[in-house]
C-alpha cells in the first residue's frame, strides 16, 4: 500500500512532465533550431528547464500570467542565453520569470556517493527528497509513506538527516575526492 | 538528535528571532557545532543533488516513452520534422 502510494506522486509527476512534453517541446524544438541548435541540445535545455519549473512549482508555487508553455519557453530562453553567454537581460523576462536559474548546490558529490546513498538507505532518500527537495508537508509526508502520525514522521526524518549526514562526513574524510 | 533539529530549524529559518540569537552564541562557543552545521549544509545540498538526479531520471523516461512508444507517432513526426528542414 506504501510503496502504491509513493509510486502514484511518481505517476503524478510523469502525467505531468508527458503534458508539458506534448505543450511546450514543439516550441522549444523551433526556439533552439532557429538558433543553430541539434535536436539534443534541444532536448537538453528543456529538461533542464523542466527541473527548474518543477522546483518553481514545489518551492513557491508559480502564478501563471501566461501559458505553461510560454513559462518554459521563457525559461529556455534564459538557459539558452546563459549557456551562449549572451547577456541575459537581452531577454525579457516577465515577474514571474526571476529568479529562474537553476541554483548551484554549491557541493559537487559524485555520482558514486549518490549512488551509495540511494543503494544503503534509499527509503530514507525518498524521505528526505519529500520533505526537502519536492517540499511537502510533514502531515503528507506521515500519509505518503505510512508513518502512524505528522510526530512519528518527523523523527524518522531526522534519524535520516543524521544517518545520511554521517556518511556523506564519513566518505568525504576517508575519500579526498569524494566532495569536490 | 536535538542539534540536528536545531541546526535544521535554524538553516531553514523556522526558529524565532530569539532561538536564532541563541542558537548563533552557540556556534561562537562550541566549534563541534559550527562543524555540524557544515556538514548538515554539505548534506542539503546532496540531497538536492540527488533529488535532481531522481527527477531527471523520470524526465528522461518520459521523453524515451514519446519517442519511442507506437502511440506518440504523430508527436515524434512533428518534432523530428522541425530538424530536418
Amino acid at each position: 500500500m506504501q510503496a502504491m502510494v509513493i509510486e502514484d506522486r511518481a505517476t503524478e509527476r510523469k502525467v505531468l512532465f508527458k503534458h508539458l512534453y506534448q505543450q511546450a517541446f514543439p516550441l522549444v524544438a523551433k526556439y533552439v533550431r532557429d538558433r543553430g541548435g541539434s535536436f539534443d541540445a534541444a532536448k537538453d535545455i528543456f529538461q533542464d528547464a523542466l527541473v527548474i519549473y518543477y522546483e518553481k512549482l514545489a518551492t513557491s508555487g508559480v502564478t501563471l500570467q501566461y501559458s505553461e508553455r510560454s513559462y518554459i519557453l521563457g525559461i529556455v530562453k534564459h538557459l539558452w542565453a546563459k549557456k551562449n553567454k549572451w547577456h541575459s537581460h537581452h531577454i525579457e523576462l516577465d515577474d514571474s520569470l526571476a529568479g529562474i536559474a537553476m541554483e548551484e548546490t554549491g557541493t559537487s558529490a559524485p555520482e558514486k556517493l549518490l549512488d551509495l546513498l540511494h543503494h544503503s538507505g534509499q527509503r530514507c532518500m525518498e524521505l528526505l527528497q519529500a520533505f526537502y527537495y519536492d517540499k511537502l508537508s510533514m502531515s503528507k509526508i506521515a500519509g505518503l509513506f505510512g508513518f502512524s502520525s505528522e510526530r512519528s514522521a518527523t523523527v524518522q526524518k531526522y534519524k535520516c538527516l543524521e544517518k545520511v549526514r554521517d556518511i556523506v562526513k564519513e566518505k568525504s574524510l576517508t575519500h579526498e575526492d569524494f566532495l569536490a | 538528535m536535538r542539534d540536528i533539529q536545531q541546526i535544521d530549524d535554524y538553516l531553514l529559518k523556522y526558529a524565532g528571532e530569539a532561538d536564532n540569537g541563541l542558537f548563533e552564541a552557540r556556534l561562537i562557543l562550541q566549534p563541534a557545532l559550527r562543524e555540524c552545521l557544515l556538514w548538515q549544509q554539505k548534506t542539503y545540498a546532496i540531497i538536492r543533488q540527488y533529488s535532481r538526479r531522481q527527477l531527471k531520471a523520470e524526465i528522461e523516461s518520459v521523453h524515451l516513452h514519446l519517442f519511442t512508444e507506437p502511440e506518440h507517432i504523430l508527436f515524434r513526426r512533428k518534432i523530428m520534422a522541425i530538424f530536418s528542414r
